[in-house]
């Protein structure tokens, strides 16, 4: 697959990635631990769903979600940095009430509960979904997810797990990233040339995994 | 000339309507999106979308939100300082155009008009909300609402402002060891009227229509838990909620005199039936099956109260009138972005015993005070309620309701007609509604209500020719909440 310029910010991008992660992993305090359980069980099960695996997909799964990406997602709603429609409606308020501690604590504790079991609606749509996150379409400068998000779409160090997550929010966070709703700079170099099929067809590959 | 007269009257509805749209679309536009939003919103940080489907229909979210006690998010107070304002208001203006606004009046039989406003702008009615979380364990809504269209006893249109719905409550929440939701939800609440405390919105107090015109002509009968002692009486009562399946509440509802009178304030406790005057604490009951999966939420449920109410309010020393209602209902909601549906539909089965007033109306021909002289110990009445809404983008909704209520025929309570039958209180109809948000917090509403039975009959309901129908009416309605 030839290699382009977008892939190796990429690259670089992932092992930066994972050396951050790496220095600023920290363990949870048992009282925050307690705490952010009691958090995830009273307030945030309401949409996400019993240990993270919510069943609308209008609310991303969370469970065994990596935690560095869940860190970094929760404080860029603080911070109001990550603004599609969904993140200003619901998750301004939901993480502006959350401190540093906690935000770790409850990503922890996502990261810990047993994945989402993926299922297949299509599959066509799997078959194509899984050649382009196998490959990426070379000819296009599309490099394969698999190589940042894994090969069965289980996250690698900062980059999330895909795996078993909705296609209706996978596809919904693509369409924002490639149109520069959602701030992702790396991720929109890469999937700016997706079509709307192609998205759907990753969506629905990735949510059966 | 009538005709000419009507199709006039409803060019000028329109004319008004396309003046209100523009003037709130200009208004809007100076506004722009970052202004405030009401006080449970700046409490959570998050739109009202989170907890509404459109005002007040309560979304999965906002149910929890409710059940919780209003105590998701930060006080408004703390060590810190003041971090919101913990009000908010509402207002709103509407046109109203009454299909036949022309009546005769059977003492002059002169012709009168029905609505003296009808096809004119009018500014009804502003509430101002007191909304906030005290700590993590209290919260609620104090809702006071100023009615300019007010009508008081001598007949006379004036301002008037008075205590609306209210709902304070005290919480819990139990989760046992590694439990992946709370097990059990508990409160307690105090309010001021029957069902404004439930968070379904099949029942009456938040019930569709959620904006109904303040000046069209509407049925005479309606059963009393459908807003016959809102903001009459002090509600307390405690429920869970299990696992989020099982809902089961326990209230009782006393007159809201004394120490509780704050909970009537405003209304009008100087004329006799000017409030209702009950007898004791009376048992109100709720069950409810609530199940919510992917994007589907469904709740099947019973509710109802008995009450014993004295026929005077300036007269507490007589025997009660013994009133049992029962009801059951359910509800639907599909919520997704950008397609929402959600139903509602509710049965309400009202028994009257008039144990107090048929006994003194029998044998003087009036009821006790200002009670009322029923011709027959006992009545029946009966309620169905049913609305189907669909919304895209939350922006854009259309509601079709439909809405029916009969019972027994009673002259004592309703009248004769021309050929000296007692007068059933039969209404039935339909509703259409569309409506636009523009943004979250603004609502324009374009509303038909149809009758099919007004006051009984479908024809000549009044002795005087008027038909059901001609009560039909278009309402304009612009809501604002900040």
């Amino acid at each position: 697959m030839p290699t382009t310029h977008g892939f190796r910010v990429a690259i670089l991008g992932m092992v930066l990635g994972i050396v951050v992660n790496v220095a600023g992993a920290q363990t949870v305090s048992p009282e925050i631990h307690k705490a952010a359980e009691a958090k995830a069980v009273s307030l945030c099960s309401t949409c996400h769903g019993p240990r993270g695996i919510s069943t609308s997909a209008e609310f991303p799964i969370l469970a065994a979600q990596n935690k560095a990406y869940l860190e970094v997602q929760i404080d860029a709603f603080r911070k109001k940095t990550r603004a599609e429609k969904d993140a200003h409606d619901f998750m301004w308020g939901i993480a502006g009430n959350l401190d540093e501690a906690i935000i770790g604590g409850i990503a922890d504790y996502y990261a810990t509960q047993p994945a989402a079991v993926g299922h297949a609606d299509n599959p066509a749509l799997v078959a194509q979904g899984r050649e382009l996150y196998d490959k990426g379409i070379g000819d296009r400068g599309i490099p394969a997810c698999a190589t940042c998000h894994g090969a069965n779409a289980e996250g690698l160090a900062d980059f999330p797990r895909l795996a078993g997550q909705h296609a209706k929010y996978v596809a919904k966070q693509l369409n924002y990233i490639q149109s520069l709703v959602r701030a992702a700079p790396v991720m929109h170099g890469i999937v700016k040339d997706l079509t709307p099929g192609e998205i759907v067809a990753l969506a629905t590959y990735v949510q059966s995994r | 000339m009538l005709d000419r007269k009507a199709s006039r009257s409803r060019y000028s509805a329109f004319f008004a309507c396309l003046a209100a749209a523009v003037t709130t679309y200009l208004i809007l536009q100076s506004i722009g999106p970052a202004n405030a939003v009401p006080s449970f919103a700046r409490q959570t940080g998050q739109e009202c979308v989170a907890c509404h489907v459109s005002f007040p229909e309560l979304t999965p979210y906002g149910r929890y939100f409710k059940l919780t006690g209003y105590t998701i998010g930060k006080r408004s107070f703390s060590s810190e300082g003041m971090s919101y304002v913990p009000l908010a208001v509402m207002a709103q203006a509407s046109v109203t155009s009454t299909r036949n606004n022309h009546a005769t009046d059977p003492d002059t039989g002169d012709t009168v008009s029905i609505n003296q406003r009808n096809n004119s702008m009018v500014f009804c009615c502003a509430s101002i909300f007191l909304a906030s979380k005290v700590n993590d364990y209290i919260g609620g809504f104090i809702q006071w609402s100023y009615d300019n269209l007010a009508t008081s006893a001598d007949g006379t249109l004036g301002g008037h402002g008075g205590i609306d719905n209210t709902d304070i409550r005290i919480v819990g929440k139990y989760a046992a060891e590694r439990a992946a939701v709370p097990d059990w939800i508990y409160g307690a609440t105090l309010h001021n009227n029957p069902t404004v405390q439930d968070v379904w919105n099949s029942t009456p107090a938040f019930g569709f229509p959620y904006t109904a015109s303040p000046l069209a002509s509407t049925p005479a009968a309606a059963t009393l838990i459908d807003g016959g002692l809102a903001q009459q009486v002090a509600g307390i009562g405690g429920y869970v909620f299990w696992k989020k399946t099982l809902y089961g509440e326990l209230s009782f509802y006393r007159t809201a005199d004394g120490a509780f009178s704050i909970l009537r304030q405003g209304q009008d406790i100087h004329t006799d039936g000017g409030v209702a005057a009950i007898k004791g604490y009376n048992p109100y009951w709720r069950f409810a099956y609530n199940h919510e999966w992917g994007p589907h939420s469904v709740m099947v449920g019973t509710y109802g109260m008995t009450i014993d109410r004295y026929p005077s309010n300036f007269d507490t020393s007589t025997p009660t009138d013994h009133f049992r209602d029962v009801a059951v209902d359910a509800q639907y909601q599909y919520i997704t972005d950008p397609h929402v549906f959600t139903t509602q539909a509710t049965y309400i089965d009202e028994r009257q015993s008039y144990k107090a007033s048929y006994p003194v109306a029998l044998a003087s021909g009036a009821g006790i005070g200002a009670g009322p002289a029923p011709a027959n110990p006992n009545d029946k009445l009966h309620t169905f309620k049913a609305k189907a809404t669909y919304y895209f983008d939350r922006k854009y909704g259309a509601t079709l309701g439909y809405f029916t209520t009969g019972g027994s025929a009673d002259a004592g309570l309703y009248g004769m007609d021309a050929s000296g039958n007692a007068i059933k209180p039969d209404n039935n109809g339909y509703i259409v509604e569309l409506d636009y948000l523009p943004v979250q917090y603004v609502r324009l509403m374009l509303q038909y209500v149809g009758y099919g039975k007004f006051d009984g009959a479908s024809t000549n309901y009044d002795g005087n020719g008027r038909s059901a129908r001609d009560n039909n009416t278009i309402f304009f309605n612009i809501w604002a909440a900040f």
